[in-house]
């Protein structure tokens, strides 16, 4: 049977998550990868191993887990959710209720991560179950509405709730990426102080970043089990047409519950995550725009993928560096001389008055700031992939994984 | 026919974005983009005779790591900037002045012939993009020129430590004087909580008689470091509050905007404390006086005032004229001094409209030139060298466009008293002679604040 | 329940602070369910959850500021007319340009996004809101842009109760917008569009032109939008104009269409009232200490929540019929 794509004769080999050849190597490679950035041995990608893209990288980790939360009720189960960003705020305030110092001014019981996390994932989770009656009963775009207020009520309570968020525009600080036993005073592994592992120095963010990857990774298997379990396609049946799927004996009221369930248990495990990462948060981190990019990310990635999520998160999370990038790119070919020069001028302007799309004049002249330009290239990305390729840049990678199928035939 | 509509999407956002490259007062762009080569032809060519006199008499003695390239001939500094966030109106103007500041800087020969280039990061004020452009900057630049927020400092403070590196805090809180959190940090400016002191004690020489005030602000260390303050110098006064919406005000909400402008009308207090941002500022006197409350003297936070608030077309121009006391950390655009007849120049040579916060700017990059000299005086221009020298300058001075700096000394001593009141001025925004303020006071401390014993910050914000 | 006891007796104890209270509420009620008619034409007529609006509520109150203080155009050429009535003209010149504006953005972002998907177009909405957000408030710049509203600073007294002539004038025009588009709904046009919203391939095989309602809905959206812009962002709401957190108004009228229903337009009259009536309630009468600050911000879509309890379309809101 080698040799022969696609041809699988047991349920197993067709149901395996990683059911060709290709695929095997792929994810071998990208493991490998992934274990070797924060070493930078790898030529072309030893940038990745910096300080700041190790940032960048763990954070798209963190973004991978909620997004694959956001997939699983949006994209598999067709319940439109704005309201997101709230869990992940459940998720967090959960964690730093247990994990915080127990002697500080603020609420905090000092427990170890192998409680607050997992915690923190199941309260975001009771919450989100126990919302789950308003929400299931609209439908559609009220849905979408109903979650939206969400946001904006846990808004009202993170920020009001002092003793436990610190306060509006305060904020505190969320309990670091340290194991310990109990509460002990020197944790037994420390993911954020340089140290010593087999045998290897590895920086403190190349240990958040292990631990964060390893999460991710984690989730991704779970994620991905789902879909392919009874209860994944329960959610797409009632994703597809929920009347049809009632009649073939799902319980719409209770799949819809637990969609709400899981996804909110994967956003207060990201939230937490993204708390304790980013160390000092303030309450009016879990906002709108949040929300707004965990379904930018789904769209942008592909709806319904697990692929589309790990993409989506990456590409959102990435973009406004690159952006930043490729303008500080364009203002020093501006700021050189020659033909290229010329062309870069329509573009950015680097003095008050001077026309361009961009002013990278620190911005009190014409011309999208920096800053502007991201927004915009965001808001025109969502558009344009909705219109144009609605399966995201898992749809692209669709296309080009079936040209090379076929390679040098066209079918 | 299905896919017209989607070219036509296209065109559209191609459109929209040339319609946004247009939307400011874009002047003539052909003439422009030549005066501005011509100016960069100019700047080098000035600026190479320096660089060879330096090189002459300066031996290659100076340590150098992150930032300073003397080969190159370059100082990099980071700003983390607020630009997309709810600050960018403001750190936009800050970072102008920045521009300018080190522009004629460069063009008169550099910091000892090496040139300063600015990285300036968006960090849309979020935390976590803080952190992380502080990530990415670290190894970048020399320091950091300065950063937007209070949370969002001390979430890089303990980094900052860690990596021995300097940064500006461009945010007026009390804190940033208190040695247990600064040792990497240089304040700038009368912090909110002594300015309320100032402020509040100054009205009530205006107003005798009064004895009750109302105060309101927006949340966090900004309104409550400045209400801390208010507080205290009422008690000290013997004044009553009878209202206090201290952490009311929500920009984005304009039912928090009702809420605190019933308050003050309703208490009938005779002075007004309102710490927020100038929209902000204008729905709450806007309602108030609706409410039929007049009479009060008001004031507020230096960013709590915007001139816009008395522009031509403001039906609160008038009233508001009458009431308000300007706060402020340095003389205003049209103050007469030698600081601000340099800012003045630099801003008009550029052709960017007269704005007050070019000088806040200006301020941040003056200090940070005067640590950069100092450094290169002790031979030490590595990221710890630059702090350290700025750790230890006795006197940074503005020239009249700010109260003077100390940061060697005893916290309290350390700790800026000084700053000043201006009255709005209808006649000379309209003119165009100011920028609607005339100074009414320079250096000015109250008997409170100069009495005030410092040794903490008046609002907590390291709680966690 | 003891609240409500308080909040009763207090009621009752000042009849003025109550009358008060409900002309705050009807005045800011009003700007609500402007925004609220224009989301709901949006809806009635294609089906979009129309994120953007918002961006459109910014993006109109800018131009009126444009045309009404900074061009000062047509009003300029029209010496021969009092200076309101130049300003009045502006306006009109203004927010024709903010129809058009939305003309543009549903021809160009939300037509070809036709028979897709109901959230996915909704999503698209959020880009355009995203776009047209940040590219008004590269626009509107760094300082609050003024609107130059002719009425100044005066307010009418009657002695128990107090109400700001740009606020007496706001209801009128609110009052005449909404029996216009009440007018309009019974026009040739407006049976059109309700044909459409019935169902757009009936109505298009009755001859209606589908695409010409659309972009009519936009535009009456996009106008109501730019009059809540206006009525906002001058004196006593934001004195000093309008500026880049203008736009985040709309989030506040989100629950007045839900309350409503979100395909009912005297719903969205309905529910604009309610929510203004009880965020001006619970900022006069609910100013208790462990209910900390903001709390009449998030009134709307607590209430929303209840309404939609008892009542999963909205008050007047059609059920949808689900057919097998």
């Amino acid at each position: 049977m080698r040799g022969r794509p696609l041809l699988y004769t047991t349920y197993e080999a067709d149901q395996a998550l990683l059911n060709t050849t290709t695929k095997k190597v792929m994810l071998g490679l990208l493991l490998v990868v992934l274990a070797t950035i924060p070493f930078q041995v790898v030529p072309g990608l030893d940038f990745l191993g910096s300080d700041d893209w190790l940032r960048l990288l763990s954070t798209t980790a963190i973004f991978v887990v909620g997004a694959l939360g956001l997939n699983l009720l949006t994209g598999l189960a067709g319940q439109v959710s704005l309201g997101h960003a709230f869990f992940m705020g459940v998720g967090a305030y959960t964690a730093v209720w247990l994990g915080g110092p127990e002697d500080g001014p603020l609420l905090g019981l000092g427990l170890p991560i192998w409680i607050w996390l997992p915690a923190a994932g199941i309260v975001a989770a009771l919450i989100g179950v126990a919302v789950g009656p308003t929400a299931v009963r609209v439908r559609g775009l009220y849905l979408a509405i109903v979650t939206l207020g969400l946001v904006f009520i846990g808004d009202y309570v993170f920020r009001n709730w002092d003793s436990l968020s610190g306060g509006a525009q305060v904020g505190r600080d969320f309990p670091p990426l340290q194991f310990r036993l109990w509460k002990e005073e020197e944790p037994l592994i420390d993911f954020t102080t340089p140290g010593t592992w087999f045998g290897v120095e590895v920086s403190g963010l190349a240990k958040s970043f292990f631990l964060l990857i390893a999460i991710a990774a984690l989730f991704t298997l779970l994620a991905k089990n789902l879909q392919r379990t009874r209860v994944g396609r329960a959610f797409m049946s009632i994703r597809d047409r929920d009347i049809a799927a009632e009649i073939m004996g799902v319980d719409e009221f209770g799949y819809k519950l637990l969609a709400f369930g899981i996804s909110s248990f994967f956003a207060g495990i990201s939230g937490a995550l993204l708390a304790s990462f980013v160390v000092r948060v303030i309450p009016e981190r879990w906002d709108l725009f949040l929300s707004v990019q965990f379904i930018a990310i789904i769209l942008i990635g592909g709806a319904g993928t697990v692929t589309g999520a790990i993409l989506g998160s990456a590409f959102v999370v990435l973009l406004p560096r690159l952006v930043g990038d490729f303008t500080q790119w364009l203002q020093s070919v501006a700021l050189g001389d020659g033909f290229g020069s010329a062309i870069a001028n329509v573009f950015v302007a680097t003095t008050p008055n001077d026309f361009g799309l961009v002013n990278t004049f620190a911005g009190i002249g014409p011309g999208l700031s920096v800053a502007q330009l991201n927004l915009v290239i965001y808001g025109l990305l969502i558009i344009g992939f909705l219109i144009f390729e609605p399966l995201g840049l898992y749809g692209i990678w669709l296309r080009i994984r079936n040209y090379w199928k076929g390679w040098p035939f066209t079918y | 026919m299905r896919n017209k509509p989607k070219w036509l999407a296209l065109f559209l956002v191609l459109g929209l974005v040339l319609a946004a490259c247009g939307g400011g007062e874009g002047g003539d762009t052909t003439t422009t983009a030549a005066a501005e080569e011509e100016a960069t032809t100019t700047a080098a060519a000035e600026e190479e005779p320096t660089t060879t006199a330096a090189a002459e008499e300066e031996p290659a003695e100076i340590a150098t790591d992150v930032g300073v390239d003397l080969e190159a001939g370059t100082i990099t500094i980071g700003l983390l900037s607020d630009l997309s966030g709810p600050f960018s109106p403001l750190v936009q103007i800050i970072n102008t002045g920045h521009d300018l500041y080190w522009a004629s800087v460069n063009e008169a020969g550099g910091v000892n012939g090496l040139n300063v280039e600015l990285e300036v990061r968006d960090t849309g004020y979020v935390v976590d993009t803080h952190v992380q452009l502080y990530e990415e900057l670290k190894s970048q630049v020399v320091a950091f020129g300065h950063s937007t927020g209070s949370p969002h400092t001390v979430a890089i403070n303990s980094s900052l430590q860690a990596d021995g590196i300097l940064a500006i805090p461009l945010t007026w809180y009390s804190g940033w004087s208190d040695p247990a959190i600064n040792s990497n940090l240089v304040p700038h400016g009368v912090p909110y909580c002594i300015e309320a002191m100032n402020m509040i004690e100054y009205l009530t020489t205006q107003a005798p008689e009064a004895t009750t005030i109302a105060i309101a602000s927006s949340p966090g260390d900004y309104g409550q470091d400045s209400n801390a303050g208010a507080v205290m110098v009422a008690e000290a006064l013997g004044l009553e509050v009878v209202y206090d919406g201290t952490g009311t005000i929500v920009a984005t909400d304009p039912a928090t905007l009702a809420e605190a402008a019933n308050g003050i009308a309703g208490s009938g207090a005779e002075l007004v404390w309102v710490t927020t941002d100038p929209t902000s500022f204008g729905g709450v006197y806007g309602q108030a006086l609706a409410a039929g409350f007049s009479g009060a003297l008001w004031s507020g936070a230096g960013p709590s005032w915007n001139p816009a608030l008395i522009g031509p077309d403001s039906p609160i121009a008038e009233p508001l004229a009458n009431d308000f006391y300007i706060s402020q950390y340095y003389a205003p655009w049209a103050a007469d001094s030698p600081g601000n007849q340099m800012v003045r120049d630099l801003v008009e040579a550029a052709g960017a409209p007269p704005l007050d916060y070019y000088a806040e700017g200006v301020i941040e990059a003056k200090i940070m030139h005067e640590a950069l000299l100092a450094a290169y005086e002790a031979g030490d221009m590595t990221q710890t060298g630059v702090l350290n020298a700025a750790k230890s300058l006795e006197s940074v001075t503005f020239d009249g466009l700010a109260p003077d700096e100390t940061y060697v000394g005893e916290a309290n001593d350390r700790l800026q008293r000084l700053q000043f009141i201006s009255r709005p001025d209808l006649e000379g925004l309209a003119g165009g002679t100011s920028t609607g303020a005339t100074l009414v006071e320079s250096d000015y401390t109250s008997p409170t604040a100069a009495a005030f014993q410092f040794d903490a910050a008046c609002f907590a914000l390291e709680a966690g | 329940m003891t609240i409500g006891l308080v909040v009763l007796a207090q009621a009752t104890a000042d009849g003025n602070a109550f009358a008060q209270m409900l002309v705050d509420g009807i005045s800011f009620g009003a700007i609500y369910a402007l925004l609220a008619m224009g989301f709901v034409i949006i809806f009635k007529s294609t089906s979009v959850i129309n994120f953007a609006h918002g961006a459109l509520t910014g993006l109109g109150a800018f131009l009126i500021a444009a045309f009404a203080t900074v061009l000062d155009f047509p009003g300029r050429y029209l010496t021969f007319l009092p200076e309101w009535a130049q300003w009045t003209v502006n306006v009109l010149t203004a927010l024709v340009a903010a129809a058009l504006f939305g003309i543009l953005l549903e021809r160009v972002f939300l037509r070809p996004m036709v028979g897709e998907a109901l959230f996915a177009v909704a999503i698209v909405t959020l880009g355009v809101d995203i776009v047209v957000r940040t590219i008004t408030n590269d626009w509107i710049g760094t300082q609050p842009r003024p609107l130059g509203a002719p009425w100044g600073l005066e307010v009418v007294d009657l002695g128990w109760v107090r109400i700001a002539w740009s606020e007496v004038i706001q209801i009128l025009v609110t009052i005449i917008l909404l029996g216009a588009i009440a007018f309009f709904l019974r026009s040739r046009t407006g049976v059109a569009m309700r044909a459409t919203a019935f169902d757009q391939e009936t109505a298009r095989a009755q001859g209606v032109n589908v695409g010409r309602i659309f972009s009519v809905a936009w535009a009456i959206a996009a106008f109501l939008a730019g009059v809540a812009g206006l009525f906002y962002s001058i004196f006593p709401r934001r004195a000093t104009g309008v500026d880049q957190a203008t736009a985040f108004i709309a989030f506040r009228a989100f629950p007045a269409v839900i309350i409503g229903g979100l395909d009912s337009i005297p719903g969205a009259v309905v529910g604009g009232f309610a929510v203004g009536i009880a965020e001006s309630a619970a900022n006069t009468y609910l100013t208790f200490e462990f209910l900390g600050n903001g709390f009449p911000g998030i009134v709307g879509y607590l209430l929303m929540m209840v309404v939609l309890l008892i009542r999963p379309y909205g008050l007047l809101g059609t059920p949808e019929i689900r057919r097998v």
